[in-house]
């Protein structure tokens, strides 16, 4: 991939209190507005307002990549302390830029010259007097350094001015006119710099697309989703990586008419969720692992009472408390089978950043649609990463999608539970006349009355799981898809989640080495595409399944449900999986299938 | 109030309404309750008082727990939600916040309620969410067959505490005067018209009503919440008593030993979705700050 | 376990680099360092005026592979500049503020080009050539066809002086007494030179005395090069070559007597006992001519940073100079030097 294109990733790494993730922000958004496609990732330190380690990596490249690389091009270090044990992952010839002048006295190996290696290329800069000088301050020292950066690397300096005055629009006037100035003063420094790396920038492909693109998280792609998907209520309770959902909803949904409220606990946020769901509105909530599993008693409720709600959850490294802050991919079995009873629900599982907007407001229609709860498993590597992405020019989700009271026209008692051809029931509101009735978690029956009968249990559960394969050819919607080579293949990759863009880029790197592969991504966990899974591993000599969690959730799922084997490539690390784990698998099952 | 205890037979509690409209309140599906269960007066007094205030069937939703009292929503002619456990209180919130122009009720039992949902309902109440929540307090937990509840009384020798019960019972009037409900008042089901009125009363409240509803197990408790016990311990609140004064509830509330009747404490402040429509007009523009931010 | 002795080089030179693998060959234990002010590994700067002929990746005229550092165990310190040197600590500190320990020290600082006091002004405008990226940006600056105005025209200005014509370029030379620095030229012999020079195609200006650079009028060449006579003469870039002056400002304070340079006796040590030098830093004593002389040119800098690694490491060996350092013409009427021959 990106063979004759742009394909620069920078890490900018300092403490937190150097702004490290906002000299991310503003570079990313700059060049997205250039034009460039852009993912990038921000790692924050564990500690809530302390001075721990920030990573903020951003790839930029002008043909589709799909994760992060493992070498960066270019390091920029904030903060030596926290960036020396990072230089390695710059490649052979690429640079790392660096405070050249300390104000503080360091034992020896205590700066960045002692760490470059002789393949790299080191620039060293004074970046604190050059702030103190421009801004009498040296909180500017980030935006400096991106000053140099675009001198350095010949970007458009105005891309930067404008990111940096809508930045700090909410500040004072004087805020963006000292840090323009501090740029501009990086930028000068950067132009007369004499370039040794061979890091090259091209012209961003497609300028036209330049004033569309947007850049957002998955978090931010999911409350876009939602507001587009005329998100009614959300119920939220604060957690890791899930709480910018909450935050981003508070401060917009209001603006669209919805209701926001955070609750004393996850219990109560998917609670109200039902509650909600179960009056007629498109609810919500977001949580993590921790949060799910509290929620799973109310999850069954809602697979029972047949209500509709979705839940975002966004993964977190478990059990337990586990790594808030680290990555990880360990609650698919939760979020597939947690609860009591026999309680399928929808399951979706996003691997990219737009996909997150499609399937946030797909959730919706579907939850509506099969009056279920829908799961919408994110993780945190998803979830804070940001992607260039083109929003759709007209709303893609239907508005309304209730099989309502209209639906039942029979006489004598509303059957809210009768069984159709679809097995989808008339589903009466409250506020409507005419469909007075009681929802139960109580087995019942098609009225809604609690009975405990053998025959009617068997059927309810039947009607209850049945209505769910409408699910699997759901309008306008990616449950699975094929990618790389047609027909038979010597390795298949199933993968799914925010893990399929490494699995994509392995794939790539594979088939240019000669060998044949494919990769599906499943989306739908559940129900499972079964049929379109089993097709896939027909056409496939061995299948390897990559994921971030030790037991092989996914893996287990498919071959349990499956009946088939397939091998596992799992990591339980907390950082995003590594293109080249996969690769490595990839060329050992080629190799191993061709001997 | 030394009358000896007369049961209270459905059929004769139907033919006693029979005529005055209100038992369209009631579903199809009769009461599955054990005969003389306090519960009945509740039933009836839901279904008189939401008459008397006019809601709509369609307009009214009753959401339950889990638990006797939790069966309430079956039994009659509103929408329902029976929800799980404990959960009352956020469904209810939920329902509320989907289409306030409904009329919300919860119910649940003391285990419901004080239990497994204790943590719920001081953010109900400090949110002041329009939702009228009703405790059907019988110090027992009457569907899983007479173990001791937060409401028993010390020393109470139930199934799951055969060598008597530590624990302290809670003061559940204390505890929603502390927690900010905007009406707190008390009942008892042995004296169904008073319990009526002040159905009303917490309906018709504007902002989170709680109302304690003193009401026996007639099953599993022979000794303690009975009505003959119960008819000689409660009392009047004084003629006196100011709603507006929490100070003055409060040192009601602390008599436990002989609870009072009536309405306790009251007081008009702005509800949950007041404060979201307020958050509306903000966002939108249509309305600036009020000065009460908590700037980050 | 011990600390393994701490050998550390400041430059990154022919000297540097000779001391540092002999350094390494008579002990492998011993852990060596070199600091450079420079961005890049050890180049061979002879190698720079391929710039003009096509050379802009500095990958082409590396000495080593990049992996020969690791498989020396020889760490590279770049953009490292020492500030200071504490004899007595035995400690070197850096323009970065660091402070590193030593056990031994080598220095191999080398020299920089001279510009004379009345020119210092002008440094602004003129161009460099002493690292690569100096050659490039001199390179980038001249026009193809365009012409060079040198100044001075030391060995090292000439060698480019000749790539220059070869590949297109004019030259034109304001000689001095600093023409074919470090050769010594005797009265007489001065003005073949300078006509060999003209057989070379270098256009030579002699006699004037340069005062002053500026910026050539809109339409002109870039640069105006002026007299103490009111004359002058135009180019695209003005580059002076007045020879190198020994970068031993930084061990000013370290104690070791110091002349221009670092003065060593014959063996290369300096007069404290951890610390030697080698290469255009040094001045070493010769008794002959009963002074302390320098010795210039990649072949007697190489062998002075060997010579200097193996007397740290126990030797007792004493620095000759090359014989034969004479600038002589060559069959074709030009310029020939030991100097440009490596
Ligand atoms: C452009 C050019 C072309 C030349 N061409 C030829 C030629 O063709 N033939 C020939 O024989 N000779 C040539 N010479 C001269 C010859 O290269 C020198 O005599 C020889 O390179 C000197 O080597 P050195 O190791 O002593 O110092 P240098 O090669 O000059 O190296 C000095 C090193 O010391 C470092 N240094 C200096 N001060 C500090 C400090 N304070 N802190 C940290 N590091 C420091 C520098 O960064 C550098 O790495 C040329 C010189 C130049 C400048
Ligand atoms: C999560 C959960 N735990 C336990 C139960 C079992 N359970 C059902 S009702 C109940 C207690 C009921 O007591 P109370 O709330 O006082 O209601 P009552 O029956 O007395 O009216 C319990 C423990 C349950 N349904 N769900
Ligand atoms: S068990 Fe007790 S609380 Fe339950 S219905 Fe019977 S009497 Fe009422
Ligand atoms: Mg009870």
């Amino acid at each position: 991939m990106n063979k004759n294109g742009t394909d620069i990733q920078f890490a900018v790494i300092g403490s937190a209190g150097d702004g490290t993730i906002a000299a991310g922000d503003i570079l990313k958004r700059a060049m997205a507005g250039l034009g460039y496609k852009v993912i990038a990732f921000d790692i924050y330190p564990a500690e809530i307002r302390g001075f721990g380690k920030c990573i903020s990596r951003v790839r930029i490249t002008t043909e589709q990549a799909y994760s992060l690389k493992r070498h960066s091009d270019v390091l920029i270090s904030l903060d030596d302390s926290y960036a020396i044990p990072h230089v390695g992952e710059v490649r052979d010839y690429g640079a790392v830029i660096y405070e050249s002048s300390p104000i503080a006295r360091l034992p020896e190996g205590g700066h960045m010259t002692a760490h470059v290696k002789p393949s790299q290329l080191p620039y060293g800069m004074q970046v604190r007097s050059i702030s103190e000088r421009v801004t009498a301050s040296a909180r500017s020292r980030n935006i400096v350094v991106l000053g140099y950066l675009a001198g350095l690397y010949g970007i458009d300096p105005q891309a930067f001015r404008e990111i940096i005055a809508d930045k700090f629009r909410t500040k004072a006037q004087a805020v963006t006119v000292q840090n323009t100035a501090a740029f501009d003063a990086g930028y000068e420094v950067g132009q007369s710099v004499f370039k040794l790396d061979d890091v090259q920038l091209g012209p961003p492909v497609r300028k036209g697309d330049s004033g569309k693109v947007t850049m957002m998280t998955g978090n931010g792609a999911v409350v876009r989703g939602c507001i587009d998907a005329g998100l009614d209520t959300f119920f939220g309770y604060p957690i890791t990586p899930a709480t910018t959902i909450l935050e981003r909803l508070a401060a917009e949904l209001p603006k669209h008419g919805g209701r926001v409220l955070q609750t004393e606990d996850e219990i109560s946020a998917i609670a109200a969720t039902i509650g909600a769901g179960y009056t007629g509105a498109r609810a919500a909530t977001a949580t993590s692992g921790p949060g799910l599993a509290l929620m799973t008693e109310m999850l069954g409720l809602g697979v029972m009472g047949e209500v509709p709600s979705v839940v975002f959850v966004s993964q977190r490294g478990g059990p337990s408390t586990g790594m808030p802050t680290k990555t990880e991919q360990s609650d698919l079995n939760l979020a597939v089978f947690g609860g009591a009873g026999d309680a399928q629900r929808i399951v979706l599982a996003p691997t990219n950043v737009e996909g997150c907007y499609r399937t946030a407001g797909k959730a919706f229609e579907m939850a509506e649609k099969y009056q279920t709860p829908v799961v919408v498993l994110l993780d945190l590597y998803l979830s804070n990463r940001y992607e260039t992405v083109i929003p759709p020019d007209a709303n893609p989700f239907a508005p309304n999608l209730n099989k309502g009271l209209d639906a039942w026209r029979g006489d004598g008692e509303y059957p809210r539970f009768a069984d159709t051809d679809d097995h989808i029931s008339p589903r009466a509101l409250p506020g409507e006349e005419g469909g007075m009735h009681t929802v139960t978690g109580l087995e019942h029956n098609q009225l809604g009355k609690p009975s405990d009968a053998p025959e009617n249990h068997l059927a309810m559960n039947a009607k209850r799981h049945r209505k769910l394969d409408g699910a699997l050819s759901h309008p306008d919607f990616t449950i699975c898809k094929r990618f790389g080579d047609e027909g038979p293949v010597d390795v298949g990759i199933l993968g799914w989640g925010s893990t399929f863009g490494e699995i994509l880029e392995a794939m790539f790197a594979a088939q240019d080495e000669g060998i044949r592969c494919s990769a599906m991504k499943v989306v739908m966990l559940s129900p499972l595409p079964k049929e379109r899974i089993v097709a896939f591993m027909d056409d496939c000599g061995t299948v390897l399944v990559p994921e971030l969690n030790y037991e092989g959730q996914f893996a287990n799922l498919i071959s349990g449900a499956l009946g088939r084997p397939v091998t596992k490539l799992t990591r339980s690390t907390g950082a995003p999986m590594q293109v080249e784990e996969i690769l490595a698998e990839i060329r050992r099952l080629a190799q191993a299938k061709a001997a | 109030m030394t009358e000896p205890l007369k049961p209270v037979y459905l059929e004769d509690k139907l033919n006693e309404v029979r005529g005055d409209g209100h038992l369209r309140y009631r579903s199809s599906s009769l009461p599955t309750w054990c005969p003389g269960c306090g519960y009945f007066s509740v039933a009836e007094g839901v279904a008189t008082a939401l008459n008397r205030l006019k809601v709509p069937l369609k307009d009214a939703v009753i959401v339950s727990g889990i638990g006797c009292a939790s069966r309430f929503p079956f039994f009659m002619e509103t929408y329902g939600f029976h929800t799980l456990h404990g959960r009352t209180l956020p469904v209810a919130t939920g329902v509320k916040v989907a289409n306030d122009a409904l009329t919300v009720l919860a119910v649940g039992g003391d285990g419901d309620a004080f239990a497994i949902g204790g943590g719920h309902i001081p953010h109900a109440a400090r949110r002041n969410a329009d939702i009228t929540y009703m405790v059907f307090d019988n110090g027992i937990y009457g569907l899983t067959k007479g173990q001791t509840s937060p409401t028993s009384v010390e020393g109470f020798v139930t199934p799951s505490t055969p060598y008597e019960s530590h624990d302290r019972p809670l003061n559940p009037l204390m505890m929603l005067l502390s927690y900010g409900a905007s009406w707190v008042g008390q009942a008892y089901a042995g004296r169904p018209h008073h319990l009526t009125d002040m159905i009303a009363e917490a309906v018709a409240h504007r902002g989170f009503s709680y109302l304690h509803i003193l009401s026996p197990c007639v099953t599993f408790d022979k000794t303690e919440m009975t009505y003959a016990n119960l008819d000689v311990r409660v009392r009047d609140l004084p003629a006196d008593h100011d709603p507006s004064d929490r100070l003055v509830a409060m040192e009601q509330a602390t008599r436990a030993e002989a609870p009072a009747l009536g309405l306790f404490y009251r007081e008009e402040r702005p509800t949950l979705i007041d404060g979201m429509n307020d958050i509306a007009a903000r966002a939108t523009g249509k309305a600036s700050g009020k000065g009460k931010k908590n700037k980050k | 376990m011990g600390e393994a002795i701490h050998n550390v080089i400041i430059g990154n030179g022919s000297a540097g680099n000779g001391a540092a693998i002999t350094l390494r060959e008579r002990d492998p234990d011993c852990r060596i360092t070199i600091i450079t002010m420079g961005s890049l590994p050890f180049y061979n700067r002879y190698d720079l005026p391929r710039v003009f002929r096509g050379c802009y990746d500095w990958r082409e005229i590396l000495v080593h592979p990049l992996s020969y550092y690791d498989d020396h165990s020889i760490t590279l310190r770049r953009n490292s500049r020492v500030t200071d040197v504490d004899a007595r600590s035995r400690t070197i500190t850096f323009a970065h503020n660091e402070v590193m320990h030593y056990d031994r020290l080598l220095v191999c600082a080398g020299g920089q080009g001279y510009l004379p006091e009345e020119l210092s002004d002008y440094r602004g405008l003129m161009s460099g050539f002493g690292s690569f990226e100096a050659a490039m940006t001199t390179y980038k600056a001249l026009p193809a066809g365009g012409t060079l105005v040198m100044l001075g025209g030391d060995m090292i200005g000439l060698d480019l002086a000749r790539t220059l014509i070869d590949t297109g370029y004019r030259v034109v030379l304001l000689t001095n007494e600093y023409t074919f620095w470090p050769h010594r030229i005797a009265e007489d012999e001065r003005d073949g030179f300078i006509q060999a020079l003209g057989h070379m195609g270098i256009e030579v200006v002699d006699g004037v005395h340069p005062v002053a650079v500026e910026e050539g009028e809109a339409g002109k060449p870039a640069r105006r090069v002026i007299f103490d006579d009111g004359g002058d003469v135009q180019g695209d870039v003005v580059m002076p070559s007045y020879g190198l002056v020994p970068t031993a400002e930084f061990m000013l304070g370290s104690g070791v007597d110091i002349e221009r340079g670092l003065l060593v006796d014959p063996m290369l040590h300096t007069t404290d006992k951890n610390i030697w030098a080698a290469g255009d830093v040094c001045q070493i004593w010769s008794a002959e001519d009963n002074a302390y002389r320098f010795y210039y040119g990649w072949n007697n800098v190489r062998l002075m940073g060997e010579m200097a690694a193996r007397n740290v490491t126990g030797a007792n060996e004493a620095f000759e100079g090359l014989e034969d350092e004479r600038l002589r013409i060559d069959k074709k009427g030009h310029i020939a030097s030991p100097f440009w021959e490596h």
